[in-house]
C-alpha cells in the first residue's frame, strides 16, 4: 500500500527539478551575451534575439535631457483656435451682436444679445457638435461660457504627452540613435536619455527645437480683426490670416530634392487630415501665396515662455494641391535640407522647454562599470568564503543557489525590454545578494533548530524549508512593496535600483527557497549521521 | 533558572530602548538645528566636474577658482585632490561656461610658467530648481505611501502592537540615518533618498523576523511571561540577524571602498541604517509590543473568541 504513493511523490519531485533546470537554462541563455566583451557574443546567440543588458547613461556616458511640456500653453492655444472659430461660425449663422471673449486657459464667454434666440441656439449646438469636449453653462440670459471640465483636461494634457513623445521618438530616429530611452516622467515631463551620444548640441538642436510649423494664408482683407502681422525674411511686413490651413503635425513626410529646372525644393507628403485641408483650401486659392511660418518657444531672462516666429517660405499656390506637393522657391539646397529635417522632425502642439540637461563623459562610464564590477565581486567572495566555512556542505548548496540567483538576475535583465543597468542598479544587486544568503540563513538556523529537537537530517530539512517559507514570505513581500513603490514613484536611476532590488526578491524567493531545497535534497539522500555539526 | 536569565535579559533590552530613545532624540536635534545639506538633485542648479594630472589641495584649487566664480560655490575634491566637483546655485547667471575659460586660462599660464597643470572636464549637469521642488514632494510622497502600505500589511499579517513596532522600528533607523547625514553635512542627494528606501526595506526585514518568531512562541503556548517570550524570540534569531547584518555589511563596505564616488553617500547611509537597523530590531522592535500591552496569552484569548461563538 505505501509504494504507489511513494512512487507518485518521486515522480512529482522529478517534475518539479525538471521545471526548475528548463528555468534556469533559460535563465542562463538570456544571461549569455553578458559574457561576451563589446558586443562580440556569437551570431547564433543575436539570431536567437538574445541581447546583452542595456547600459544605463551613468555606466555607458551620454546626454541626459528632461523636457518641460507646456499643456497649459497648448491648451490655452488651443481654445484661442476655437474662439476664432466661433466668430466664424457666428458669422455664418447669422447670430449678430454676440461677444466671444478667452477668460483662462480652459474657459471661454459668449455675451449676447437677448434677442434672435433661434440663431444663437443654433450656433451653440453647432460649437458642441464639433468640440464635443466642451461644457457649456449658462450664466444669464445674455452670458453663457463653454469649458474644458477637470476630465477633458485631463484627456487633452495626456493626449498632448502622447503627441509630444511620439514627435521626439521620431525627433531621435532622425538623429540616428536607436539606443535611446525616451519615457514619460511625471504629469508634464518627458525625459530623454541618449546613451553614445557626446556632443548634445546636434542633439539639443533637434529635440530641443521647440519648433512649431503652420502654413497660413496671407491676409486678403488686411483690416479684419482676424489676422496678425510678421515679417518676412526681407523685413517687410505680412498680413496673414490668424488661423493656420494646417500645422507640421500632419506631415507625414519630407524630403529635399529638385526639380527639372534643378532648383532646390521640399516634397512633403501629409497625412489624411492634412491631406484633405490641403486640397479644400488650394482648390479656392490657386495663384495667391502660402506662407510657411516657423515658431520657436524660448524661456527670456524673467523666465517667462516667449514665442518667437519667423517665415522660412512664401509660396504660390500653382495648382490644386492633394496630399503630396512641394514647396518650391527655396533659397539654397542645403536651406531645403534642413527645412526638410524639420519637418521630418514634426512640429510640437505644446512647447517644450529642456529643464535639465546632464552630460555625463564616457571614460567616467567605464571606470564606473570596473568599480562596480570590482565591488560586486568582492562584495560577494567574501559572502561565498563565510558561507562555505560557516555551514559546509550546506554552505555550497547555498553558493551554488546564489550564483544561480545572480544569473537569472542577469538574464531577467536582459530579457526585460526597458530594464536598464545603472550605478545604483549595481548597488541593487549586491543588496540582492544579501536577501539571498539571507533567504538561505533563516532556512539553514531552522534546520539546526530541528536537529536539536531530535529530528533526524531529512525530516529536519524538510521542517527547515517549511516553517521559514512563511517568514521568508513576510519580509520578502513587504521589501517588495517599497520596491515596488520605489519603481512607479523614481525616476532614473532610483527606478533603476528598484527594479533590481524587485527582479532580485522575485529571483531569490525562486533560487534560495526553490533551487536550493532540490539541491539539498540531491546532495543529502539519506540520514547522515552529522548535519550542520550536529549529531543525530 | 531561564527566567532568571531572562529577566536580566529583559533589563539590559530596556536599557538599550531607553538608549535608542536619546539616540533618536540627539538625531532630531541635528536635524532640525543643522537641517540636511541638501544636494543638487533636490535645490537645482548646476554642477559642474574636471580632474587635473597633479594633486592639490582644496585651498589652492578654491584660489584658482575664485576669479572665475567669485562668491558662493561649494567645492569639493576626492581622489586625493585630483578629481574636483563644484556646485553653484542657480541664480540665473553662473553657467558651465566658466570652466572653459578657466580651462584655456590655465593652460596659458601653464606656457607662461612652464608648470604642468592640465585640466580635463568630466561631467557638466544642470539641473532646474523646479526639478528639485518636485523631487522633494516625489521622495516625500514615496516615503508616506510606503509606510502606509506596509503598516497596512503587517497589521493583517501580525498582531498590530508587532506591526506598531516594526514601524516605530523603522523610523527609528531613518531618523538616525538623517541626523547623521544632517550633523556630518554630507549632500543628500537622490542615491541617498533610494538608500534610505533600502534600509526601510531592511529594517522590515529584520523586525519581521523576530515578529514572526515571537506569534510563533505565543501560538505554541508554552511559555505564559512576555519577557521570556521576547528574550526567547530574540535569542533564536539573534545568529540569523548577526549572519545577515554582517555579510550585507561585508558587501557595502566593499561598495564603500571600491564602487567610486559617486556611491559614497549611498554606502555610507546604508552601512549606518544596518548597523542602526540591526540593533533596532532587538532593542526596538521587540519592546514596543511589551510596552503597548502585548501579553502572552494574546492568541489564546483569541481562539477562545472564536470558540464561544454558538
Amino acid at each position: 500500500m505505501m509504494k504507489p504513493v511513494k512512487k507518485q511523490q518521486n515522480r512529482h519531485a522529478t517534475w518539479q527539478n525538471l521545471i526548475l533546470a528548463i528555468t534556469l537554462i533559460l535563465m542562463l541563455f538570456s544571461a549569455l551575451p553578458n559574457f561576451y566583451q563589446d558586443n562580440n557574443s556569437p551570431n547564433w546567440l543575436s539570431e536567437l534575439g538574445a541581447k546583452p543588458i542595456k547600459l544605463g547613461l551613468d555606466l555607458s556616458g551620454g546626454v541626459l535631457f528632461v523636457l518641460d511640456v507646456d499643456t497649459d500653453r497648448a491648451q490655452s492655444d488651443k481654445l484661442k483656435d476655437i474662439v476664432l472659430d466661433i466668430k466664424t461660425l457666428a458669422r455664418e449663422y447669422k447670430a449678430r451682436a454676440i461677444k466671444v471673449s478667452q477668460v483662462d486657459s480652459v474657459t471661454l464667454k459668449i455675451d449676447f444679445a437677448a434677442t434672435n434666440n433661434k440663431a444663437y441656439s443654433q450656433l451653440f449646438d453647432k460649437v458642441l457638435s464639433i468640440y464635443p469636449e466642451l461644457t457649456k453653462t449658462k450664466i444669464s440670459n445674455q452670458q453663457i461660457t463653454f469649458s474644458y471640465s477637470d476630465q477633458q483636461q485631463v484627456k487633452f494634457r495626456q493626449e498632448t504627452m502622447k503627441q509630444t513623445l511620439k514627435t521626439m521618438r521620431g525627433r531621435i530616429e532622425e538623429l540616428g540613435i536607436t539606443e535611446a530611452v525616451t519615457q514619460k516622467q511625471g504629469k508634464n515631463r518627458i525625459r530623454i536619455e541618449l546613451p553614445g551620444v557626446h556632443n548634445p548640441e546636434e542633439a539639443k538642436r533637434i529635440i530641443g527645437a521647440t519648433a512649431s510649423l503652420d502654413f497660413y494664408q496671407l491676409a486678403t482683407n488686411a483690416k479684419s480683426i482676424n489676422v496678425k502681422r510678421i515679417r518676412d525674411e526681407h523685413g517687410q511686413w505680412l498680413t496673414l490670416n490668424n488661423k493656420a490651413v494646417f500645422s507640421g503635425s500632419n506631415i507625414k513626410n519630407a524630403r529635399a530634392g529638385q526639380d527639372q529646372m534643378g532648383s532646390p525644393l521640399v516634397n512633403l507628403s501629409l497625412d489624411a487630415v492634412g491631406g484633405k485641408k490641403m486640397s479644400e483650401f488650394s482648390k479656392k486659392n490657386i495663384g495667391s501665396p502660402m506662407v510657411t511660418v516657423f515658431s520657436e518657444f524660448y524661456r527670456n531672462t524673467n523666465n517667462e515662455l516667449v514665442k518667437k516666429s519667423k517665415v522660412i517660405s512664401e509660396a504660390i499656390i500653382q495648382a490644386q494641391l492633394g496630399a503630396q506637393f512641394s514647396i518650391t522657391n527655396m533659397q539654397s539646397s542645403s536651406a531645403a535640407q534642413e527645412l526638410s529635417l524639420l519637418l521630418r522632425a514634426g512640429s510640437l502642439s505644446a512647447p517644450v522647454t529642456i529643464v535639465q540637461q546632464r552630460t555625463i563623459a564616457a571614460t567616467l562610464g567605464a571606470d564606473n562599470i570596473d568599480n562596480g564590477i570590482k565591488a560586486l565581486t568582492i562584495g560577494v567572495s567574501i559572502t561565498l568564503i563565510f558561507m562555505a566555512l560557516w555551514y559546509r556542505s550546506l554552505g555550497l548548496v547555498a553558493n551554488v543557489a546564489l550564483a544561480f540567483n545572480l544569473v537569472s538576475l542577469l538574464g531577467l535583465m536582459s530579457l526585460l525590454p526597458g530594464a536598464v543597468l545603472t550605478l545604483p542598479g549595481i548597488a541593487g544587486l549586491v543588496l540582492t545578494v544579501g536577501m539571498a544568503v539571507d533567504t538561505n540563513v533563516l532556512i539553514f538556523e531552522r534546520i539546526k533548530e530541528e536537529l536539536r529537537r531530535g529530528h533526524k537530517p531529512l525530516s529536519a530539512i524538510e521542517q527547515g524549508y517549511n516553517s521559514a517559507f512563511t517568514t521568508i514570505l513576510d519580509a520578502n513581500i513587504t521589501t517588495m512593496i517599497t520596491g515596488i513603490i520605489l519603481y512607479s514613484i523614481g525616476y532614473g536611476a532610483v527606478k533603476g535600483f528598484a527594479l533590481i532590488l524587485c527582479l532580485g526578491i522575485l529571483t531569490s524567493m525562486f533560487t534560495g527557497v526553490f533551487v536550493s531545497k532540490a539541491l539539498t535534497k540531491l546532495v543529502i539522500r539519506s540520514n547522515e549521521g552529522q548535519l550542520l555539526g550536529i549529531k543525530s | 533558572m531561564s527566567n532568571i536569565m531572562s529577566n536580566k535579559f529583559s533589563k539590559y533590552r530596556m536599557t538599550s530602548f531607553y538608549l535608542a530613545a536619546c539616540l533618536v532624540v540627539f538625531a532630531l536635534v541635528g536635524l532640525f538645528s543643522r537641517g540636511l545639506n541638501l544636494g543638487l538633485d533636490f535645490t537645482g542648479g548646476y554642477l559642474t566636474e574636471f580632474s587635473t594630472n597633479k594633486s592639490l589641495t582644496q585651498q589652492q584649487m578654491s584660489d584658482k577658482l575664485a576669479p572665475y566664480l567669485g562668491e558662493g560655490f561649494q567645492l569639493s575634491a576626492a581622489e586625493n585632490g585630483t578629481y574636483w566637483s563644484i556646485r553653484t546655485p542657480d541664480n540665473g547667471t553662473s553657467s558651465n561656461a566658466w570652466l572653459n575659460d578657466f580651462i584655456s586660462a590655465t593652460n596659458q599660464t601653464n606656457n607662461a610658467q612652464l608648470s604642468d597643470l592640465t585640466i580635463t572636464a568630466q561631467d557638466a549637469i544642470y539641473i532646474g530648481s523646479q526639478v528639485g521642488e518636485e523631487l522633494i514632494n516625489q521622495g516625500g510622497l514615496a516615503l508616506l505611501a510606503a509606510l502606509i502600505t506596509i503598516l497596512l500589511y503587517l497589521s493583517i499579517r501580525f498582531e498590530w502592537r508587532l506591526a506598531m513596532g516594526a514601524v516605530v522600528a523603522l523610523f527609528h533607523d531613518v531618523i538616525l540615518v538623517l541626523g547623521l547625514f544632517a550633523w556630518l553635512g554630507i549632500s543628500f542627494d537622490l542615491t541617498i533618498l533610494a538608500s534610505i528606501l533600502a534600509i526601510i526595506g531592511y529594517s522590515l526585514n529584520d523586525s519581521i523576523i523576530v515578529g514572526d518568531r515571537i506569534r510563533e512562541i505565543m501560538k505554541s503556548k508554552k511559555e505564559d511571561d512576555i519577557n521570556v517570550i521576547i528574550s526567547k524570540a530574540i535569542k533564536s534569531t539573534l545568529v540569523r540577524t548577526l549572519i545577515t547584518s554582517g555579510t550585507t555589511l561585508a558587501t557595502i563596505a566593499a561598495i564603500w571602498f571600491f564602487a567610486g564616488e559617486s556611491l559614497h553617500g549611498f554606502s555610507v547611509a546604508l552601512f549606518c541604517g544596518i548597523l542602526v537597523g540591526t540593533y533596532s530590531s532587538i532593542a526596538i522592535s521587540a519592546t514596543v509590543p511589551q510596552l503597548l500591552g502585548l501579553t502572552a496569552d494574546y492568541y489564546q484569548q483569541q481562539e477562545e473568541e472564536l470558540c464561544q461563538l454558538p
